[in-house]
């Protein structure tokens, strides 16, 4: 696929501006399932940032349940007593799992390919087992129950409609957030991705542009946690179990990990497929894999990348019939 | 004294487990550049193929386990071709593929047995004891048949005409193409081999410990580990850290308590990722 700055700096517009219908939602409707999908969809979009960002210098990280855990700890740790204000926790949530990984990264990211994504699968590894034993500080198994919802200016974000739209809100801040680094730093993630010796050759800085990314990729994940812990109003390892990035995975690249729409409309497409067979709740981890199957066997760019690059053909077929041939030109001069 | 050896023997029983599943892994890695992300799933089914022959259909242990190992090997084979194939030089295709193909895979078992654990035992119950010494039969059981996998494996990979091709396709696959070695008929054999260790693996150890859909993530993890120890594509590498890491395991649930020894588990891994990523022994066949 070609890349076209302009069309990027579009589609990811549209990315964002696809996730505003989530925060209007819960205060036009009070449909159970709308809502349901509306929260779903937007902790599922936070956290596929974290993917994102990493993906976009040719990384697959698999450190997101991890930072998603230290952001939704943070915000319940603070929550719990008494700092509840949505903007610190929002800031908490985003700045404490950015602290991790600013060391993390001087370290991990010495790593690429298959060993990056095992040490990142371990750090998720270390972390849930850190969890329960740190019982004092985490609740350890037990969690931490009946955290206290975010608070705007001293008002209570608690009834449901305004629990969605704190949670669509976190998740506009981490698209916001994602578009401005990866569009900051396009020249360096692209070339890092395409050819990372070159780009070095180049000038270009691998160390910092991928801490960077990873502390950003942090700090997006962060928010998705404080998301999920603010709406179930519980902290609990299980919420953010190593394997669930699999589904993160699988949403970034159905929809098309190149673009900030891609993992909107993988996000949305997945979990709305998943609620509609959630008669046949067994089902739904299986329609994942299919899904993935089909997407990486007929669409390996995803679906947003395969609808850019039939626009591209499109485009330049009808540029090429436009143009007149060289036969035509030596007929026109004789 | 009997403790810490009876606790040798088990730790030497979780390792040849661990050694089962994680040269599968690492031969399919070593070999096609694929990291597996299905391997789990195939040592699920191996243990419900198992279960369905003996506890469902009467057959004998020995007759399930052999052929639960066969069939898983055939699905193996057959995905291999079907999905995997055609995108074997994409490393990050063959990881989403074999994500896809792990999650129908559990899928099918939660829909088939149920997402709760299924009763499937041992057929052998009792312990050897011998001068305050205590080791399970069917530890015992299990560490002879792992020994004679490993043994096969060996046998298989580095004593026949097959295994050098394999080992040749490893080592530059371009060059053991132009020597007339077909990738086509290799790959999905290789894959079937090591589908087929995880789901003897699958047959023999469920039985002891647990038998239920989502159990192939934790030994994936598991995997995961005794190859970054080992070296990623290496065989010898595996089967030596695996001893490893049963061990460890095994005296530190004695000696630490279980979270604690897998923390320092985890912590050894980091370290050797990032001094050594290669692994403890030797070089990896293969970049990652």
């Amino acid at each position: 696929m070609v890349s076209d700055r302009r069309r990027d700096f579009k589609l990811d517009l549209w990315g964002i501006v696809l996730l505003v219908p989530l925060l209007i939602s819960p205060f036009v409707t009070k449909d159970v399932l709308i809502s349901s999908l509306t929260y779903q969809i937007s902790i599922g979009v936070a956290a596929t940032m974290g993917i994102y960002v990493m993906l976009r210098m040719g990384l697959l990280s698999f450190s997101v349940p991890s930072f998603m855990t230290i952001g939704g700890y943070a915000a319940a740790i603070s929550a719990t007593a008494g700092w509840t204000d949505i903007f610190f926790l929002t800031a908490i949530s985003f700045v404490a799992p950015a602290l991790v990984a600013a060391p993390l990264g001087a370290i991990v990211l010495r790593l690429k390919g298959i060993y990056f994504i095992f040490i990142t699968f371990i750090f998720n590894e270390i972390l849930q087992i850190l969890l329960f034993e740190t019982p004092d500080l985490t609740g350890g198994a037990n969690g931490i129950p009946g955290v206290p919802p975010a608070t705007l200016f001293g008002h209570e974000l608690a009834a449901q409609p305004q629990l969605v739209a704190v949670t669509a809100a976190l998740a506009i801040v981490a698209a916001l957030i994602t578009f401005v680094v990866t569009h900051r730093f396009r020249a360096e993630f692209t070339s890092i991705e395409e050819n990372e010796t070159l780009a070095e050759s180049l000038g270009v800085a691998l160390w910092k542009y991928r801490t960077i990314g990873f502390i950003a990729s942090a700090g997006v994940s962060g928010l998705a946690g404080f998301a999920l812990v603010n709406m179930l109003s519980t902290a609990h390892p299980s919420l953010f179990a190593s394997w669930s990035v699999n589904s993160y995975i699988a949403y970034a690249f159905v929809g098309g990990r190149g673009t900030l729409l891609g993992v909107a409309v993988g996000s949305a497409l997945l979990i709305a497929v998943t609620n509609y067979f959630s008669a046949f709740a067994n089902l739904s981890a299986g329609l994942f894999g299919v899904l993935l199957i089909v997407v990486m066997m007929l669409a390996p760019s995803g679906i947003v990348g395969s609808f850019v690059k039939l626009a591209d053909y499109i485009r330049s077929r009808s540029v090429t019939r436009s143009a007149p041939s060289i036969k035509e030109k030596q007929n026109e001069f004789g | 004294m009997e403790t810490i050896v009876s606790t040798g023997v088990i730790g030497i029983s979780i390792g040849a487990q661990y050694a089962l599943i994680s040269i599968g892994f690492t031969l399919i890695f070593g070999i096609m550049g694929v990291v597996n992300f299905a391997h789990g799933a195939f040592y699920i089914i191996g243990g419900y193929f198992a279960y369905t022959l003996t506890s469902l259909l009467g057959a004998p242990f020995i007759f399930a386990v052999v052929l639960a190992t066969f069939l898983t090997a055939l699905v193996g084979y057959f995905v291999e071709i079907i999905v995997v194939e055609k995108y074997v030089s994409d490393h990050m295709a063959t990881m989403l593929l074999t994500l896809g193909v792990y999650q129908i895979m559990v899928t099918g078992a939660t829909l088939a047995y149920g997402a709760e654990p299924v009763d499937f035992r041992f057929p052998i119950s009792g312990a050897l004891r011998w001068h305050g010494y205590f080791v399970p039969y069917s530890t015992l059981v299990v560490l002879v048949v792992c020994a004679v996998a490993i043994v096969s494996i060996y046998y298989l990979v580095f004593m026949t005409r097959y295994g050098i091709a394999l080992r040749a396709m490893a080592d530059d696959g371009a060059v053991a193409r132009a020597q007339g070695i077909p990738a086509a008929r290799m790959f999905p054999m290789a894959f079937a081999i090591a589908t087929g260790l995880a789901g003897l693996t699958g047959a023999i150890v469920t039985p002891i410990l647990v038998l239920e859909p989502q159990g192939g993530e934790a030994i994936l993890g598991k995997a995961f580990i005794v190859v970054i120890l080992g070296g990623l594509g290496s065989v010898t590498g595996a089967t030596a850290s695996a001893f490893i890491v049963g061990l460890i395991e095994a005296y530190s649930s004695v000696y630490l308590g279980g979270s604690k020894g897998a923390l320092a588990l985890f912590v050894l891994v980091v370290l050797i990722l990032l001094v050594r990523p290669q692994g403890l022994i030797g070089s990896s066949a293969r970049k990652a």
